[in-house]
């Protein structure tokens, strides 16, 4: 790894030099009100053959571009196959409901159907992962996800009357 | 034209710095020359008040102060062996052509040396913005351009406390240098000491949340401290400096930097423009050549000093002929100087009217040539290169 030079520039800011392998210098000076600018210069010269002026939230982005970290959302279509696979669906749980005051563990959902209990909600708390000892109450909301076969296979297999209109899409 | 009003003089100064100073930002010349020259043409208007004074003296008093609450401590002590270095060469190739000049000018002693002060300094703050402006942050001489500057900021702000000392005193002579100096000490040593030792407790004294009452009590330091300075025979400027120091190790630095900004931009501009009222037309005749004669000189050992420092840290020529190109525009530092102590009036080049006309000229041309040294550069270089190939070919 080449090494980074670090310099003060006493009124203005800081300056990092990296060499290159090409033999080229990138030196980006980050001054005191947050702007960045990074110059390029070419091999041998004492002058920049080009500058770029970032602002903070601009060089921020760039760098987590270079590094690597930056969160790229997939693309739409591979989105639409991801999602035509799984479903979330939120179940409300009514006073009747056959899963109500029973232990996750006891209802068997997934050997059963294949669906898995992701959250519980119940009023302002929200259970994420809930252990299997979990006992889901009437009025709880639940969120399971699964394929649309077992999705199906749950409802009918559990009686469920309500389903929520999820803001899915 | 007469307007007797004093408050009504004042708005009209500041319209004119306005429009002045938006046509040169358009023209990307120093705020500080135009403000000058706003105060030259006003003089013809009004008289300066006892306000635009009071303003004035603020204005050194807040500029020295910021000038210490931004001032670096941390890269002064990692870079120390470098800007002293830099700094000392750039010392010696010209302060002592200012004792020359004043001692060929008919000065004395103290006044020799208060000239060789202002023609040794160059204005970090137009060199600075030129640096930006330029895109030139990243070039390898610019580095050094900046110990150079840190150098002569922190020389001048002791020299300042210095020249002022001595000429309360009134002459230059071992008793008496001995007194100032040790004064200077003394005053510094207590600033320091206060800054190392009570860190902790000053942070927790300015820890005010209230704005009116934060502002209040910074202001109160400030002016204290300039006002102690300014008791015990030195100059207020020094006072305010040293206590921009000590805030400056604070964690309240930027509030404090918020706060007192507005002050210090308005009562330098005041600053600037009652320097240029008090330029006397009588004199500027006369002043001119002798500027320009100083301009260039001056400028030339400004150029050398910087060449030979590029060459002590293996910079190119061009970047060391960059280097010492940057360091032409005086400002701020030499028009507080040339204020600082009252001359006698029987002097046959005033001070304050040759300052006036130097730091114009170095100002204004000092720019430009910051600017357009590329052909220069390359007029030097390529010269040099046929002389070696001429050399180096016998036939």
């Amino acid at each position: 790894m080449s090494e980074i030079k670090e310099c003060d520039l006493p009124g203005i800011g800081k300056k990092f030099t990296l060499e290159l392998d090409s033999g080229d210098k990138l030196v980006v000076v980050i001054h005191f009100s947050g702007e960045r600018e990074v110059f390029k210069f070419m091999k041998s010269s004492d002058e920049p053959s080009s500058v770029t002026t970032l602002t903070d939230e601009e060089a921020r982005q760039i760098g987590s571009i270079l590094s690597g970290t930056y969160f790229q959302p997939v693309l739409e279509d591979e989105q639409k196959l991801m999602m035509k696979n799984v479903t979330m669906e939120w179940i409300k749980i009514t006073d009747d409901s056959t899963l109500a005051n029973k232990k996750i563990e006891e209802l068997n959902i997934r050997k059963m159907t294949g669906v898995s209990i992701t959250t519980i909600i119940r009023g302002e708390t929200v259970i994420p992962n809930p252990r299997a000892g979990e006992i889901i109450k009437p009025h709880d909301t639940i969120i399971i996800i699964g394929n649309n076969d077992q999705i199906n296979k749950f409802i009918s297999t559990f009686e469920i009357k309500q389903r929520i209109e999820n803001d899915r899409q | 034209m007469i307007v007797n009003e004093s408050v009504l003089s004042l708005g009209i100064s500041l319209l004119a710095l306005f429009i002045a100073g938006l046509l040169a930002t358009r023209i990307n010349q120093s705020l500080t020359a135009v403000f000058i020259v706003v105060g030259m043409i006003l003089q013809n208007f009004f008289p300066v008040t006892i306000i635009t004074e009071f303003i004035a003296t603020l204005g050194i008093i807040f500029m020295l102060f910021m000038f210490g609450l931004e001032f670096s401590v941390g890269s002064l002590v990692n870079n120390q062996r470098k800007i002293f270095f830099s700094g000392i060469y750039d010392l010696i190739f010209n302060f002592p052509l200012g004792l020359l000049i004043g001692w060929l000018l008919g000065y004395d002693l103290i006044q020799s040396l208060l000239l060789a002060g202002i023609i040794y300094v160059t204005s970090s703050v137009i060199v600075a913005k030129s640096i930006i402006d330029l895109k030139r942050s990243a070039n390898p001489e610019t580095e050094y351009i900046l110990n150079v500057l840190i150098f002569e900021d922190m020389f001048i702000a002791t020299f300042l406390a210095f020249i002022v000392g001595i000429s309360n005193y009134g002459q230059i002579d071992a008793k008496g240098a001995f007194i100032v100096i040790l004064k200077t000490s003394v005053f510094f040593a207590f600033f320091i000491v206060l800054a190392k030792t009570s860190n902790k407790f000053i942070n927790k004294i300015i820890d005010i949340e209230h704005t009116e009452l934060f502002v209040i009590l910074i202001l109160s330091i400030i002016v204290l401290s300039a006002g102690a300075a300014s008791y015990v025979g030195l100059s207020e400027a020094i006072g305010a400096f040293l206590a921009g120091l000590l805030l400056s190790e604070t964690k309240q630095r930027h509030r404090i930097s918020e706060a007192i900004k507005p002050f210090q931009q308005f009562s330098t501009a005041i600053f600037f423009v009652a320097f240029g009222m008090s330029i006397d037309y009588k004199h500027i005749g006369g002043m001119i050549p002798v500027g320009i004669f100083i301009f260039i000189l001056s400028s030339f050992s400004k150029v050398y000093g910087g060449y030979f420092i590029g060459g002590k840290y293996a910079l190119s020529k061009r970047a060391g002929l960059r280097l010492g190109l940057s360091l032409i525009p005086r400002g701020e530092f030499s028009i507080i100087l040339a204020g600082a102590i009252s001359m006698n009036p029987g002097v046959p080049y005033p001070i304050k009217s040759l300052t006036g006309v130097y730091v114009l000229l170095s100002a204004i041309l000092g720019s430009i040539i910051m600017k357009e040294s590329d052909w220069f550069i390359k007029w030097f270089i390529e010269r040099k290169d046929t002389e070696v190939k001429q050399t180096k070919d016998p036939f």
